[in-house]
């Protein structure tokens, strides 16, 4: 009855040396002092951490001296009995005892389990010096990431086409992570409805598909006279043609060649001038039969403006019927009587030092044009139709109704008083004050009965031949009509409004014309002192679209529209440009 | 000795392998790199595309395609950089095209986007390819200026005789701290059980340990005046660990651009195929 040591280490190369000693002894003390029987060097244990005392053959107490216990079987306690004959291991730090019987003895088996330091741990030391599980590893974060790419922006974008048209707010948020850039202003509202121009998967956008919504966009001529007009590509731009074909590209002319999207919010990228004159520089020489002239850069290869005035086309300085007599010399003079009269009309009239174009020609509500001159507000500011004062109050003819006024006339000679004006007198500048002006006019031809009245109305030298030219026809007399275009060149746009910056005389030449035949209209040699070509270096680089309209209408030109709130100006492109 | 002898060759030959991709050929690829920059920049500046440069244009899809079929090439280097050859088209050829052309990238496949960059499919595959050029801009970096700090560090020891040396320094402290009170040889006890390989990403990178039980021991058995072997031990442990340590810095360096080069080069190629599709798809 006894206890066995057995103390089990372990040489470098791994081999067991087992050692044996017998103790006599009812008590054994564990610790790491030397003078223990069970001396364990392990910082972990106490100097004098617990004993073993044998209670008879087969039962011994474990019993930890101070604070410190130890484990048996695994449960940390601080005293324990145990049946030899059963076994159990008790734990002190890195070490184990196994306790066991062996004949009468009880024996202790010690064997250090951990290693004395962590650097002695076994560890694969390539892997212990590299960043292996520091970071995820490089395969599994790389198909990680390409798993999680391919189901964002591929599967799923893929899918919700496959859903069709009809979507929810995530689904078209998904798919719109393939749009390459904003949509332009105009097209804003399909920013997240990739289908409803791209129709079909790996077909490119198709005319049909602007079609849809643009229904009555006019051609710009049948599709076969413009097969026949474009211009023989270069080697180069057919190779690049061949190659947009055999992806699947649509061909020349498509709405998308022009109307380019995806370049970001704001206006729609404008067209570039050679969209035109790729076809028109030359037109002539493959359509024979064109009434076109050639025309290419504005400023080096345009036609002169060929305006039209009635139905037919003009030349530029020619003698226009306008069916008035009207000289802009003798009105626009700044020292004449009619500059006199304008004078003394100031206070009535918003009149200056002299007529100005201003005070007859009125803009169009749009600004882009000017309003026909009208008889009663605008000659009639001095051009008096008065023939009559009733107590005081003046009456006019009807103008424009020859038959209403000379029944007007004939109805008031029972009694008024005629104006001069109109059987030949004429008002002078400083006579027409406040309806004095009337009375002194008001008089001889009502003495002589209407019919006399009515003749002298309408004599070579009465007030209706004054501006327009009369015919005598059966009793009363036909006024030729008077021609007033709103718009001499229905091709081209011009708009007043966006060269408000310049005079009317910078381009009009009324001052010096002395007839209403004269057609001040300018010509191309006058826009070229600000315009140019697209690339020119003019003040006003001009390309094709400024004026002309490729999908032909009598519209202005189209134009980019301005976004609201939201404006990306390309200021190099537009400049002098007005946009509507 | 013999270990030693090797880890100096292998120095040597590392060295000169630094030296040689970069300079390979007398800059062969960097000429042709800068060559192919140069034709892309004038190129951009010359063709005649209407109504903007970008991806959509004939001279957009041209240098996408030169871009797409040069990633592809670049990210072969994993697949040849597995056989060893000599001659024309040596590894270090190789590895120096890769680097160069690599460079040459951030022109081509920028002016491919014509700047229009924006939070799509697109732009993900431009900015994955930007992150992976980048941390290949840092590992060139790093094999330029590490290796030297790395050698001068670790004195002609290896990494084996390092923690070898760590281990014969714990046994002698283990074999010293025996006498100790309890409270002392806990203290050693904390500094044998730290594991100097513990810790994040970010402690490796930094060289930074607060903390650190060896230190701890050592302000510890100072104060109580413990005894000097013990002490002289602890420093000497410390002093082991600060190498140790710088070293696993510097190899943390070294190493920590390809977690980022190698996973966002396959996220590009994904990328990369997710925007080919989608730009054929909504053709």
């Amino acid at each position: 009855m006894a206890f066995l040591i057995r103390s089990v280490t372990q040489t470098a190369d791994g081999r067991e040396i087992v050692r044996d000693t017998r103790m006599e002894k009812d008590v054994l003390g564990i610790g790491r002092a030397a003078e223990n029987e069970i001396s364990l060097p392990d910082l972990s244990v106490d100097p004098r951490h617990a004993r073993i005392e044998m209670r008879d053959g087969r039962r011994v107490a474990v019993i930890a001296n101070g604070t410190l216990g130890f484990e048996v079987d695994g449960r940390s306690t601080r005293n324990t009995v145990i049946d030899s004959a059963k076994g159990a291991e008790l734990g002190f730090g890195g070490h184990r005892i196994t306790v066991a019987h062996d004949g009468d003895d009880v024996t202790l088996t010690i064997k250090r389990v951990d290693a004395v330091s962590d650097a002695e741990e076994d560890r694969d030391e390539a892997a212990a010096f590299s960043l292996e599980g520091k970071l995820p590893g490089r395969r599994l974060t790389a198909w990680a990431l390409v798993a999680a790419v391919l189901i964002g922006f591929l599967a799923i974008p893929v899918w919700t086409f496959m859903q069709g048209p009809e979507k929810t707010i995530y689904e078209r948020q998904a798919q719109h992570s393939w749009s390459s850039g904003p949509l332009s202003a105009a097209h804003h509202s399909l920013e997240n409805n990739c289908e409803s121009c791209h129709t079909q998967a790996f077909v490119s956008v198709r005319d049909e598909a602007c079609a849809s919504c643009h229904k009555d966009v006019h051609n710009h001529a049948p599709p076969d006279r413009i097969a026949g007009a474009r211009a023989k590509p270069t080697a180069w731009k057919s190779l690049l043609q061949t190659v947009a074909r055999t992806f699947g590209k649509p061909g020349p002319g498509a709405c998308v060649d022009c109307h380019t999207e995806h370049e970001g919010a704001g206006r729609m990228a404008e067209t570039k001038q050679a969209f035109c004159t790729d076809c028109h520089a030359t037109l002539r020489q493959r359509l024979a039969d064109t009434k076109l002239p050639d025309a290419g850069d504005f400023g080096t290869a345009h036609p002169q403006f060929r305006p039209t005035y009635g139905q037919t086309r003009v030349a530029m300085a020619t003698q226009i019927p306008s069916g008035l007599k009207f000289p802009h010399d003798l009105h626009l003079n700044t020292s004449g009587g009619v500059a006199r009269m304008a004078q003394t009309l100031r206070g009535r009239y918003p009149f200056g030092e002299a007529l100005d174009c201003k005070d007859c020609h009125k803009p169009s509500a749009d600004g882009v044009r000017f309003r026909p001159v009208e008889m009663e507000s605008s000659c009639g500011m001095c051009h008096s139709l008065a023939y009559d004062n009733v107590g005081g109050t003046v009456r006019t003819l009807r103008h424009g109704d020859v038959a209403q006024a000379i029944a007007d006339l004939r109805a008031s000679t029972h009694r008024a008083s005629r104006p001069p004006a109109l059987d030949g007198g004429r008002r002078r500048p400083g006579q027409y004050a406040q309806r004095q002006v009337y009375s002194a006019y008001f008089g001889p031809a009502a003495q002589r009965g209407s019919d006399y009245a009515v003749r002298a109305l309408f004599s070579q030298s009465g007030a209706c031949a004054e501006c327009h030219t009369l015919t005598p026809a059966g009793g009363s007399w036909t006024v030729a009509p008077v021609v007033q275009p709103g718009r001499y060149l229905m091709h081209g746009w011009f708009d007043h409004r966006a060269h408000q910056t310049e005079t009317c005389a910078s381009c009009h030449k009324a001052g010096a014309s002395g007839s209403a035949a004269d057609l001040l209209l300018p010509g191309i040699e006058t826009c070229r002192t600000c315009h140019g070509g697209e690339a020119s270096k003019a003040e006003v680089p001009s390309g094709c679209a400024m004026c002309h309209s490729y999908h032909a209408d009598d519209g202005a030109p189209w134009v980019p529209s301005r976004p609201v709130g939201r404006i990306r100006e390309d200021a190099a492109s537009n400049r002098g440009r007005e946009r509507r | 000795m013999r270990d030693r002898d090797l880890d100096r060759r292998g120095r040597v030959r590392e060295a000169a392998m630094h030296e040689g991709f970069l300079r390979h050929r007398n800059f062969r690829w960097l000429k042709i790199a800068t060559a192919l920059s140069l034709a892309a920049i004038a190129g951009y500046g010359f063709a005649d595309v209407t109504p903007r440069p970008n991806g959509g244009s004939w001279y957009g899809y041209t240098l996408g395609t030169v871009a797409v079929l040069l990633i592809l090439w670049l990210t072969l280097l994993g697949v040849r950089k597995r056989w060893m050859t000599r001659g024309r088209w040596s590894l270090k050829a190789w590895t120096s095209a890769h680097v160069y052309l690599g460079l040459s990238l951030i022109v081509t496949a920028t002016l491919h986007t014509g700047f229009q960059l924006g939070w799509n499919v697109h732009t993900l595959a431009w900015a994955l390819m930007m992150l992976v050029i980048l941390s290949g801009i840092w590992g060139i970096v790093a094999y330029a200026a590490l290796p030297k700090a790395l050698s001068s560090n670790r004195e002609e020891l290896t990494q084996t005789q390092m923690l070898e040396g760590l281990r014969a320094i714990d046994r002698q402290l283990h074999e010293a701290a025996q006498p100790l009170a309890p409270s002392q040889a806990a203290l050693v006890q904390k500094s044998l059980e730290q594991n100097v390989f513990a810790g994040g990403l970010f402690r490796r990178l930094s060289g930074r340990h607060r903390g650190c039980a060896t230190a701890k021991a050592l302000r510890g058995i100072r104060r109580e005046g413990g005894q000097e072997k013990v002490q002289s031990l602890l420093e000497r442990k410390s002093g082991m660990l600060a190498r140790l340590r710088r070293h696993l810095q510097l190899k943390a360096m070294l190493e920590v651009w390809l977690y980022v080069h190698v996973p966002a080069t396959f996220a590009l190629i994904a990328a990369l195929t997710a925007h080919i599709v989608s730009v054929f798809f909504f053709w």
